[in-house]
Order: C-alpha cells, then sequence, then structure tokens
C-alpha cells in the first residue's frame, strides 16, 4: 500500500523509468555544462554536428537492444558496419552498381551476419558472446578480403549518386538541416511498438526474463531469438549505410570498439545486462549521453584519453544502477 | 541435424578466421614468390613491410614499387627480383606488423623494406635482421630511432619540410585577413602524436607558421596536444595578448570519425581562418567537418583549409574550392626509390637516404603533369 502511494505521487519516474529520469537529467546537466564551459559549444552547427555523429551509432544501439533484451549481446556490430560499408562502396565504385544497390548489398550482408549469429546462439546454444566475438572478427577479416584492403568512400555530393549524402541533412538557405534525426525520432517510435506492443517484442523480453519458462510453454524459442539477432544485423546495416553517408573515408579492419558505444548507451538507457527488461526510448537517451560526450569533450579542451576515461566512469555508474536495480528487484 | 549444422558452421568460421588470420597480408601484392632463377642468373627477393593497405597512398606507394620492379626485371632480361608487399590493416595494428615483420625475415629475403609503425616492438626483429645480415631499407616514414647501422638508407619524404611547405601555402592566402590586436586562430589536427612522419609534418607547420608569423610582427600563442605544443618552437605571447592562436588536435584513434570531431571543434570557433590536416585521414576528417559545418572555401569570410596528401575526397575538395590547397608527397616515387635502394643493397652496394620530395597543390595547378602524377584517387 506504501509502494502504491509512492508510485501514484511519481508519474514521471512511472511513465519513463528510474534511471531514465536520472539519464534525461544527465543530459540536461551536460548540455548545461559544456554550453556553460564553451562558447563555441552553443552554435546551432554543435547541434548539426552532434546529430550528425550520432545516427551511427544509435542505429546500432537501436538494434543492439534487443539481443541485450534477450540476455545476450551482438559484439560484431561495430566492425559489422565498416564491413557492410566498404563492401557497399566496394559495389558501387568497383562494380558500377547503383547507389541503391550498394546500400541493398550492405543491409542483405549485415542481415546474413545477423541470421548466422543468431543460428549459432539460438540453434547451438553457443554462448553470444564468443559467437559475436568470432563474427565480429570474421566481419573485420571480410570487409579487407572483399575490397583487397582498399579503403572506400560513398559518392561525395554533388557527384552521380551523391543524393545520399543527403539522406541525414539537407542544406536550405546556407543552412545545414539535420532531418536524418525525423528519420531516428520514427524509427525510435517504430521499434518501441514492435518492442512493446508486438508478439515479437513480447517474446524477446520473455526469453531475457526465463528461456526455458518460454520453452516450456510451447513457444518457438529459437525463432524468437534468431528474429533479434536478425533485427540487430538489419539495423546494424542502416547503420553502416548512415556511416558511409556521413564519413569520407572508410577503413577496412576498423570498427571494433564502435560496438561498445552502441551497447554502452543500451546500458546508460536501462536495459539490463542480464536481459529481461529495456526500451528503446532509453537506448535514445542512452546514445544521447554517450554521443554528448564525444561532441562535447573535446570542447572542453580534454585531452583525447580524457575523453576515453570519462565515457568509461559514465558506464561504469550505468551498470552499478543496473546491478542495484536488480538486487532491489530480488 | 543439430550436430551436421555445428560441424557446417564450424568449418565456415574456421575457414573465414584463416582468411581473418591474413589480416596484414589480405592485400599482399601478386608476384610473391621468390624467382627461379635461370642456372647462374642472380635474384633478389624483397619483403616489404608497409603501415598498411588502408589508404589510397599506401596503394600508390605499393604501385610505384611494382613498376619499378618491372622495370628492372626488364632491364635484366629475367625476373631477376621479387617481392612480397605486405601490411596491416590499421595503422593502429602494431602487432600485426611485427608479425608480419617476423615472417618477411622468416622468408630470408636479399633485403627488407620497413616503415615502421613502432620501432620498440620491431626492436628484438630488427637485432635478428642485422645477426643475419639482412639489408633494412626504411621507407616513408622509416624507422625512426632505429639502432645505429640498422637502416643502411631511407627513402621518404621530409616531412618536417613538408609541413613547412603547407604552411607557406596557407600563410600566402591568409596574410591580408591577419590584424595587430585582433585575435584568430589558425587549426592543426593530426592523426595521432606518435608517428615520426605525422610528428615531424605537424611540427614542420607550426614552426614555419611561428616564424612566418614573427617576421610579420604578430604575437603567436600555440595551444593544444601536450607532444606538438612541447615541441615546438613555442609560443611568442600569452593567450590574452596574442594575435594568432595555434591550436593543435590530435583524437585519440585514428579513424576518420575522431579526427572530424576534432577537425569540427576547431572549425566551429568564431574566430578560426585557417586549418591544416597533417594527412589524408585529417584531411578527410576536416572535409567531413566541414559537410556539416560549411564554412570552409577559398573566399575571404571562409575558413582556408590545407590538406596532405591526395585522394578522390580531397582531391574534389580541392577542385570544387572547399579545400584550399594540399601538400603531396611523391608515394609513387617513394616506391620507385625504395626498390632501387632495396636492389642497391642487395647487391652489396653504398646506399644513402633520399628525400622524394612534396609540392602544394591548389585548383590553379591540380592538373599541371608534375602535380598531377603524384595524385591518387
Amino acid at each position: 500500500m506504501e509502494k502504491k502511494k509512492t508510485e501514484t505521487h511519481r508519474p514521471l519516474l512511472r511513465s519513463f523509468g528510474a534511471q531514465q529520469v536520472i539519464v534525461i537529467g544527465v543530459i540536461v546537466v551536460l548540455f548545461l555544462f559544456f554550453s556553460v564551459a564553451s562558447a563555441s559549444f552553443r552554435r546551432y552547427t554543435t547541434v548539426v554536428t552532434l546529430c550528425n555523429y550520432m545516427y551511427y551509432i544509435l542505429l546500432m544501439a537501436i538494434g543492439v537492444t534487443f539481443p541485450l533484451i534477450t540476455g545476450g549481446v551482438d559484439l560484431s556490430i561495430g566492425t559489422g558496419i565498416i564491413c557492410y560499408s566498404i563492401v557497399g562502396s566496394y559495389m558501387i565504385s568497383q562494380k558500377g552498381m547503383p547507389v541503391l544497390g550498394g546500400m541493398l548489398v550492405a543491409l542483405l550482408l549485415a542481415l546474413i551476419i545477423g541470421f548466422v549469429n543468431g543460428i549459432i546462439i539460438a540453434k547451438l546454444d553457443l554462448p553470444p558472446f564468443i559467437t559475436t566475438l568470432c563474427t565480429m572478427m570474421i566481419a573485420r577479416g571480410l570487409g579487407s578480403i572483399l575490397t583487397g584492403g582498399l579503403s572506400g568512400v560513398w559518392p561525395m555530393a554533388g557527384s552521380p549518386g551523391g543524393w545520399c549524402r543527403s539522406i541525414f541533412k539537407i542544406t536550405v538557405g546556407g543552412r545545414v538541416i539535420p532531418i536524418g534525426m525525423i528519420w531516428m525520432i520514427l524509427l525510435v517510435a517504430v521499434m518501441s511498438v514492435i518492442l512493446r506492443r508486438t508478439r515479437v517484442g513480447r517474446y524477446i523480453i520473455a526469453i531475457g526474463s526465463n528461456k526455458e519458462a518460454l520453452r516450456l510453454s510451447g513457444v518457438n524459442v529459437v525463432k524468437w531469438q534468431v528474429i533479434a539477432y536478425l533485427i540487430s544485423g538489419l539495423f546494424a546495416g542502416l547503420s553502416a549505410i548512415s556511416y558511409a553517408c556521413t564519413f569520407t573515408n572508410i577503413t577496412p579492419g576498423t570498427g571494433a570498439g564502435l560496438e561498445l558505444d552502441a551497447i554502452g548507451g543500451a546500458i546508460i538507457g536501462g536495459t539490463s545486462m542480464t536481459g529481461g527488461s529495456g526500451s528503446i526510448f532509453g537506448t535514445f537517451l542512452g546514445v544521447l549521453v554517450i554521443s554528448l560526450l564525444k561532441t562535447g569533450l573535446p570542447y572542453i579542451g580534454l585531452q583525447a584519453n580524457w575523453q576515453q576515461i570519462i565515457t568509461g566512469m559514465v558506464l561504469i555508474g550505468a551498470v552499478a544502477i543496473d546491478m542495484a536495480k536488480r538486487h532491489q528487484a530480488e | 541435424m543439430k550436430k551436421a549444422i555445428a560441424i557446417l558452421l564450424s568449418m565456415v568460421m574456421a575457414l573465414s578466421a584463416t582468411a581473418c588470420g591474413g589480416n596484414g597480408t589480405a592485400a599482399s601484392a601478386g608476384g610473391t614468390s621468390a624467382a627461379p632463377a635461370g642456372s647462374g642468373e642472380e635474384s633478389y627477393h624483397f619483403e616489404i613491410v608497409s603501415k598498411g593497405f588502408q589508404s589510397t597512398y599506401w596503394q600508390a606507394v605499393y604501385k610505384g614499387s611494382q613498376e619499378e620492379l618491372k622495370k628492372l626485371n626488364s632491364e635484366a632480361g629475367y625476373e631477376k627480383y621479387t617481392m612480397n608487399f605486405v601490411g596491416p590493416d590499421s595503422e593502429s595494428d602494431v602487432a600485426v606488423q611485427v608479425q608480419e615483420f617476423t615472417s618477411a625475415l622468416n622468408a630470408k629475403p636479399s633485403a627488407i623494406g620497413l616503415a615502421a609503425l613502432d620501432t620498440d616492438a620491431l626492436l628484438d626483429s630488427i637485432k635478428s635482421a642485422q645477426s643475419a645480415k639482412i639489408p633494412i631499407i626504411g621507407f616513408d616514414s622509416g624507422v625512426p630511432n632505429a639502432p645505429e647501422g640498422a637502416v643502411l638508407a631511407n627513402a621518404s619524404t621530409d616531412n618536417y619540410a613538408a609541413g613547412k611547405v603547407a604552411a607557406d601555402g596557407m600563410y600566402d592566402k591568409i596574410k591580408g585577413r591577419l590584424q595587430k590586436g585582433k585575435k584568430v586562430r589558425i587549426g592543426e589536427v593530426n592523426q595521432d602524436a606518435t608517428s615520426e612522419s605525422i610528428t615531424n609534418r605537424g611540427l614542420g607547420f607550426i614552426d614555419e607558421m611561428i616564424d612566418k608569423l614573427t617576421a610579420d610582427g604578430y604575437k603567436v600563442f600555440v595551444t593544444g596536444n601536450q607532444k606538438y605544443v612541447g615541441d615546438s618552437k613555442g609560443s611568442t605571447g600569452t593567450e590574452a595578448n596574442a594575435d594568432v592562436i595555434l591550436e593543435v588536435r590530435v583524437p585519440s584513434q585514428t579513424t576518420t570519425e575522431l579526427c572530424a570531431t576534432e577537425a569540427g571543434v576547431i572549425l566551429n570557433e568564431s574566430d578560426t581562418i585557417a586549418i591544416f590536416g597533417s594527412n589524408q585521414v585529417a584531411a578527410e576528417g576536416i572535409i567531413t567537418a566541414n559537410g556539416t559545418l560549411q564554412v570552409c572555401g577559398t573566399g575571404d569570410d571562409q575558413i582556408i583549409a590545407v590538406g596532405f596528401d591526395s585522394g578522390s575526397v580531397i582531391k574534389g575538395a580541392v577542385k570544387g574550392n572547399t579545400m584550399y590547397g594540399a601538400v603531396t608527397q611523391a608515394p609513387v616515387m617513394i616506391g620507385s626509390v625504395l626498390i632501387d635502394l632495396l636492389a642497391s643493397a642487395a647487391a652489396g652496394e653504398e646506399v644513402k637516404d633520399k628525400d622524394t620530395g612534396c609540392a602544394f597543390y591548389t585548383s590553379a595547378n591540380i592538373d599541371n603533369q608534375e602535380i598531377a602524377q603524384n595524385l591518387y584517387d
């Protein structure tokens, strides 16, 4: 009765969850801090830059939230996005494919890797960490082999196929508009509905909560677990497209570590490391924290390595909150 | 069924893992095995360990070495020289390069070409090469701080001088915008603070800019990365009274997105009038950041961007006047001179360092023959 009364008096906490309210607070504090500390940060262009560098992390993070909720993880997405975008670039520049074709190849390859991850983990019961660590290495080598070690570039604005540079930002009257954020908000909304309101989402959450109970109740656990990794693969493919359309040079063999920004974002946003809970909106907020740190810390004159240390400390804080929540639940 | 799938997937993964194991050698050049020489004919095999294949710059070095090898073989009338050109995927892969250098030694080559990522990590292998009397020729950034006598010669750009060339090219364009008492900012983005070639280039730019500005009576304050600030000629003014702030930024990793973030911070400062990116990755980082900020150009109210090396993105930016200019090395020449030095060293001849040169290019001279031949996509 006491608990119920408390909840009624905290509508915000009830709607978003305590962790997400904390994260929103952190975002506001970070934004104010950087704005006060650096005059250059307070410019409109900083917001555009923040959005621009956030898309590929957010897309990876939305995808990886699904395996995380099942109690698994997908480490292959970091090197994966470099592999998919570089193969897409190779198909466009070397094989004469239209940009749309390159995008489809990137998405297809991402789905294949996602499917392989899902089958190995769900059907063969191999640990997700080990499986996706292997596919992470495979993706890292695959891009280099397919392109002969060459770095890749997707068509630049103004050149044939350069329309792809306008997917995430357009220039109106000399001012850059980060329209990619519209696509991101739509995707967050759609994937939130899928996670909360559809059978796919409910089963994925149930796998993370109690996989054995779900199996005993006659649900095809393998199928839904594979779907979780397919979603992760699909979003890694979308992330690859956004990466290729944002940056100039895609270097084969790189990408290791990018997945940590995405996984970190999901965890900061309240996705449990042991599975069973999480939300796409939370992931969005978590990625905003990571991106704010990545964009804002250079503005206050911190040497590059300090930026990594501070990001790591924020992650420790998020994991500690997750652990505390679990202990409380137990 | 489950077992069969397990075996099948294990095989696929093992196969792929084997392919991944060839990380550094994935892009190894063709014609890699030692050539069977005819009776009594001398033959030489060279192992070349580069910093990687990640940029088109390295592809151009490889092309130069391949062409020179072909030329020498054609002059000899038989396949007198062969080579194996390898390199890690990323310039952060020091351990992969150490493995590649060890494999190169095991191939017992007539001579080895080396562009070291980290000399300390290669020290034992370099000593083994010395013991086995295998001559080492450095190229690109060479083998900085190698034990005395270990590297016989280098085929490389004088990077400090190349940095000065970038500063000279930029200064000519911006000097009209400088005013005593009106603070402006010139930025520099370097992909790292460890590689000899990058640091020399960065320092060459800073020192030359300090000299030029001081000669014209301006006070300079150098700030940012400690390594560059500490090793440069130093500030001639304070942050408060300087006419020009020289700000040096280095990302935590050598990736385009992190270089773009650092470049974006400089471009976003309201007093920035110019920026220099000291290699292809850093220069492309500036172009990426400018894609969002749209502040670079050649107009009087725009930021003058100067890059280094080429590649389709930088060439396009220079041609389109988004980037005012860039310094090109002669990567094809580096590859070609490397083979000549390796051939001479293998034959026991005396060899010495060769500067392969560099030049500043803008949209005005990008198509000139002497520039165009060194530009690559």
